[in-house]
């Protein structure tokens, strides 16, 4: 048992420690796709001091603009670091080569979840780095208190795991209707909104935010940017409660349709 | 001269035809790009009037102005991409990879035959989104509808000549596949937020590195205030850029390296 454990875990620790080499090798072309962060938080930083203005306010909704800029950056860092696993599971499905990958000797979705994560990392330090300057030049340094920093990247960790579950199910849709554009485009409009990404949660109207705080958009995205900027521990207990409920729910949805995706499936090619 | 152009226009349409007819090929895929397209645009104006309803009137700008700012720029947008796609990163990789044999050797004027090669599947969704966005508004004096038709071709024609300008950057880059990108992208993005947001040397930015401000700001206030001198100045940069676009392709074309790749278009 403790040899199979410990198999197991040098072999996806390699998978991981695969793609991190290949992501530093390439660190430029990383470099590039992340400079899109500087442009965006420069844009929500001259719309948000704008709205402070016109306000006349030094807090919306509990948060000042140093804060809601802040909350912005982890976000963004949240979103755009994502493991994006399902486009390539359509590729895979689509010029055959998932006939190969789902016979090789390892848990399909494990491979591209240890295998998403070496990117992840890179991506996610780039994101963050490169937004840090001019975050910090337009808002200062955050207040977080060292206690508070282990919750928050625990609910940082459940929010990448959650976000993985839901592009698995949709990857996974990729067996039977090869493209999955429309579903990612669909679940990350949903994060845009209802999670949080252009709007705190406690910015929105007040009859949408009971709906949006139950949901698990916001569960990948505003919940560990919350948390970071205004952090509350009945707010921590409060997601990671929805955030095990969604993990086991979309765990019991993703075995199921694991099961059932595999036999509808038809591979191309040869 | 007139047979000439002539001669070139119906090549456009019969490109125009094959991209159409082969992104039609994958009909499930066609449409779900263009209704992905549309859902899309449709969140960021969910966006905008929760926004509005939160916060109010900012800096001048309210839902009204919003409407038209997308109506213009994604019509524009659509307009030019669904057409003249091979620019931005597409053009820059042709460039950098020595892609650009198969075209050279045809007897058509080559930017054209380049640009018009490629259609942005997705763009369809942009243009039925801006013409429903416009519905909007609520302006449907002839003169406004006119202004508004006018000024998104004006859009369209200043998105796809500044995409040739960031493609032609890999003639003097090499590589300029993500700046070609990114800078496109940068354009777009600041042109569906209200230019009054910026200011100092941002705003002068918008003005001339990254002209997003003739594709959003210039064309709503021309629609708003029916603006004959703003007009003139929007066609006047639209000539502007195409000569710098002409001047950066073709002068770059001189530094042009073949890469010698077999090259087959289906």
């Amino acid at each position: 048992m403790l040899l199979q454990l410990r198999r197991t875990t040098t072999k996806y620790t390699a998978i991981t420690m695969t793609n991190l080499q290949n992501q530093l090798a390439y660190v430029w072309e990383a470099l590039n796709r992340a400079v899109f962060i500087v442009l965006i938080m420069f844009v929500f930083v001259q719309l948000w001091t704008a709205v402070y203005e016109t306000q006349g306010a030094t807090e919306i909704a509990g948060l000042s603009l140093q804060a809601t800029i802040w909350y912005f950056l982890i976000a963004e860092v949240m979103e755009l670091g994502k493991i994006r696993h399902d486009e390539r599971i359509s590729e895979e499905v689509k010029d055959g080569s998932v006939a190969y990958t789902l016979t090789r000797p390892y848990n399909y979705l494990a491979y591209h979840f240890f295998n998403g994560l070496g990117e992840t990392a890179v991506k996610m330090t780039l994101i963050f780095l490169l937004g840090l300057p001019l975050v910090v030049y337009y808002a200062g340094w955050p207040t977080v208190a060292p206690g508070q920093l282990l919750p928050v990247l625990l609910v940082g960790a459940l929010a990448m795991l959650l976000d993985f579950f839901a592009f698995s199910i949709i990857g996974l849709l990729a067996f039977v209707t090869e493209d999955t554009f429309s579903f990612r485009l669909i679940y990350q409009k949903f994060v845009f909104i209802l999670g949080g990404l252009m709007l705190p949660l406690d910015f929105l109207p007040g009859w949408l935010q009971p709906l949006a705080r139950v949901l698990p958009f916001n569960l990948t995205t505003y919940a560990p940017a919350k948390l970071f900027v205004a952090f509350s521990w009945a707010q921590f207990w409060q997601i990671l409660g929805l955030q095990i409920l969604w993990l086991t729910i979309f765990g019991l949805i993703l075995l199921r349709q694991y099961r059932w995706a595999t036999k509808q499936l038809v591979v191309n090619g040869g | 001269m007139m047979k000439r152009i002539q001669a070139e226009l119906s090549f456009l349409r019969a490109l125009i035809g094959v991209n159409l007819a082969s992104a039609m090929e994958y009909r499930a895929s066609f449409i779900s790009q263009i209704v992905g397209m549309f859902i899309n645009n449709g969140i960021y104006f969910v966006f905008w009037i929760i926004f509005f309803n939160q916060f109010g009137t900012v800096r001048g700008y309210n839902m009204d102005e919003i409407f038209l700012l997308f109506a213009i720029v994604t019509l524009g947008y659509g307009l030019g991409f669904m057409f003249a796609g091979n620019t931005r990163q597409y053009m820059a990789y042709l460039v950098a990879q020595g892609r650009l044999d198969y075209y050279l050797v045809f007897p058509r004027n080559l930017l054209l035959h380049v640009i018009f090669s490629k259609m942005i599947v997705s763009t369809v969704g942009d243009v039925a989104f801006g013409l429903i966005a416009y519905s909007f508004t609520g302006r449907f004096t002839l003169v406004e509808m006119g202004l508004f038709l006018l000024t998104a071709v004006f859009a369209a024609i200043i998105f796809v000549g500044y995409s040739v300008i960031t493609g032609s950057l890999a003639f003097y880059m090499g590589n300029a596949q993500y700046a070609s990108q990114q800078v496109t992208n940068a354009m777009l993005t600041f042109s569906l937020y209200p230019n009054s947001l910026f200011s100092g040397a941002s705003r002068m930015m918008l003005y001339t590195v990254i002209p997003a401000a003739f594709v959003g700001a210039v064309p709503v206030d021309i629609v708003r205030y029916h603006d004959g001198r703003l007009l003139l100045l929007l066609a006047g940069t639209a000539v502007l850029i195409w000569l710098l676009a002409l001047a950066l392709f073709y002068y770059g074309l001189r530094r042009y390296e073949s890469g010698s790749a077999i090259n087959v278009n289906v």
